[in-house]
């Protein structure tokens, strides 16, 4: 195709949109909305697994060291704790550790009484361990309980399903909205096509019959998909960045948010600005752009 | 050159609208196509242009068989026919030169050719003076001679005229008959599909009378112009 009868075609998406203002902007506001919702929901689902992440990470797994253990078999254990790869810190607790532990939590009479009975220290050395992923805890318990030297594990296992549901529902029920948007987004999008190629029906029949090919019938329709799609993403991005900096800065002024969930439970927009701008972009584009140029063959039959 | 070999049509509702059409007409031939309203005309027409395919037999038009043809082929079809409607079907926010351009610039043509060709076919018509103008500003005539111009632009090899002076008083109807004949002269086939019976007693040459879905005439007849 000839550049100038390229510029002319982007000419006639753009006339096509003002042509069409008044579906245009309805397509605009509409897929601007469905893509904050789609973005949103996303975001919303980052910052649930995140904050899932952070509770899991302050789970912690006793590995109980065998009494009698010596000291170099016990490094051992640590390094071979170290080396699973569903666990990202290893933490050794001595038994003198535990009972300084335990005598802070008792009153001046309790410690008394417990020296006078009791001698020798009977805890355990052992291992605190905790995990990446809280859903993989039973089995990193299992391989944990196969190694030389372990007495006993002690992992929070309920806890555990618990969340991994949470996760599971969450994922599931993001992917549900994403999709249930995706689907409203080709139905708009779909609808406008349809005002738009029978706005210009004339046209297309005089193109037509004056042998204008597929291609050249459709790409104005996909140039006005595109720059729907393009300023949609922009506006979706724009209100996005105001509203998550908005409600962080609230969340971030409220202590118990972060005593619940720890400092890096809210993802910062910085840090997700350009994943969600390029995400914006492209969603916008392809929704748009594939949804034009599919209903246009549709409503077209050209 | 078109070919009708033994053509029918059925429409999916099982109206037959033509039945075993045998008809050749050669290049540079001008053929008027009389017949009264559903008799089939405007289904020979779309046929023409591979809007709709024969239910039977074969359709050729400027070599190409158009019950074989595959449906990505068809825009270099309709490169080869220019077609003119009744009710012009011009883009009212274009200009005259503008929508004579169109048809070129929707066929990919080069810009130099566009701006040689299109004020010369606008001035084969007569309307250089109204190059500017936009369609609702034009006369009926006025607005026929831009389809024509339009329909000329890409130097077709055939020119299909559907009912032209349909829309048009009847002494431009003879200018626009007139313009036809001249562009048959420089060497397009022209058909033309006409209820108005005292244009082709007028201008004469060969008529095909269709009705009920059959030819039921096709002669050349003398015309009053020719006795002049």
């Amino acid at each position: 195709m000839r550049l100038n009868s390229f510029k002319y075609l982007v000419k006639q998406g753009f006339a096509g949109l003002w042509f069409n203002r008044v579906n245009s902007f309805a397509s605009l506001c509409v897929i601007t909305i469905s893509l904050l919702m789609v973005g949103i929901s996303v975001l919303v689902s980052f910052n649930i697994t995140q904050m899932i992440g952070a509770i899991e990470k302050r789970n912690e797994v006793m590995v109980v060291i065998l009494d009698g253990t010596p000291d170099n078999n016990v490094d051992l254990l640590g390094e071979q704790l170290a080396q699973n790869p569903n666990i990202f810190e290893v933490n050794f607790y001595s038994r003198d550790e535990a009972l300084a532990g335990m005598q802070e939590t008792m009153t001046e009479d309790e410690k008394a009484y417990f020296a006078s009975y009791i001698h020798n220290n009977p805890l355990p050395d052992t291992y605190r361990v905790r995990v990446t992923d809280i859903s993989k805890l039973s089995e990193t318990v299992k391989q944990i309980q196969q190694l030389e030297f372990v007495e006993s594990v002690q992992a929070p296992n309920d806890f555990a399903s618990i969340l991994t549901g949470i996760r599971n529902v969450c994922a599931i029920l993001f992917s549900a909205i994403t999709v249930a948007l995706i689907i409203v987004c080709f139905v708009i999008i779909s609808n406008s096509t349809r005002a738009s190629v029978y706005a210009r029906r004339r046209e297309i029949s005089i193109m037509r019959y004056v042998g204008a090919s597929k291609s050249f019938i459709e790409i104005p329709f996909f140039v006005e998909g595109l720059v729907i799609g393009i300023v949609s993403s922009g506006i979706a991005f724009g209100l996005t960045w105001f509203a998550y900096t908005e409600i962080f800065k609230m969340l971030s002024t409220d202590a118990n948010v972060f005593s619940i969930f720890g400092l890096s439970a809210i993802i910062p927009f910085e840090s997700i600005a350009l994943k969600t701008g390029l995400a914006y972009l492209a969603f916008g584009i392809v929704l748009s752009a594939v949804g034009t140029v599919v209903s246009t063959r549709k409503h077209l039959n050209v | 050159m078109v070919e009708f070999r033994n053509v029918s049509y059925t429409y999916p509702n099982g109206q037959q609208a033509l039945s075993r059409i045998n008809l050749k007409i050669e290049d540079d031939e001008f053929v008027f196509v009389v017949g009264a309203n559903g008799a089939g005309k405007s289904t020979l027409i779309k046929l023409l242009l591979r809007e709709l395919t024969a239910t039977e037999g074969e359709v050729i038009v400027n070599g190409f068989n158009l019950s074989t043809m595959k449906q990505r082929k068809i825009p270099k079809l309709r490169r080869t026919i220019g077609v003119v409607f009744q009710d012009f079907r011009l883009i009212p926010n274009m200009t005259v030169y503008d929508n004579v351009a169109f048809a070129l610039r929707v066929i990919d043509a080069p810009t130099k050719y566009i701006r040689a060709r299109v004020p010369y076919v606008i001035s084969l018509v007569g309307l250089t003076q109204k190059a500017k103008s936009y369609p609702n500003d034009l006369s009926g005539g006025e607005q026929q001679r831009v389809a024509l111009a339009r329909a000329l632009v890409n130097d077709p090899q055939l020119i299909i005229a559907d009912e032209p002076t349909g829309n048009v008083d009847p002494a431009r109807s003879f200018e626009i008959v007139d313009l036809l004949k001249a562009i048959n002269e420089c060497g397009t086939t022209v058909l033309m599909v006409t209820h108005q019976h005292d244009l082709v007693r007028y201008f004469g040459g060969r008529i095909i009378n269709i009705n009920t879905g059959a030819v039921v005439f096709d002669e050349v007849i003398g015309g009053a112009d020719e006795a002049k």
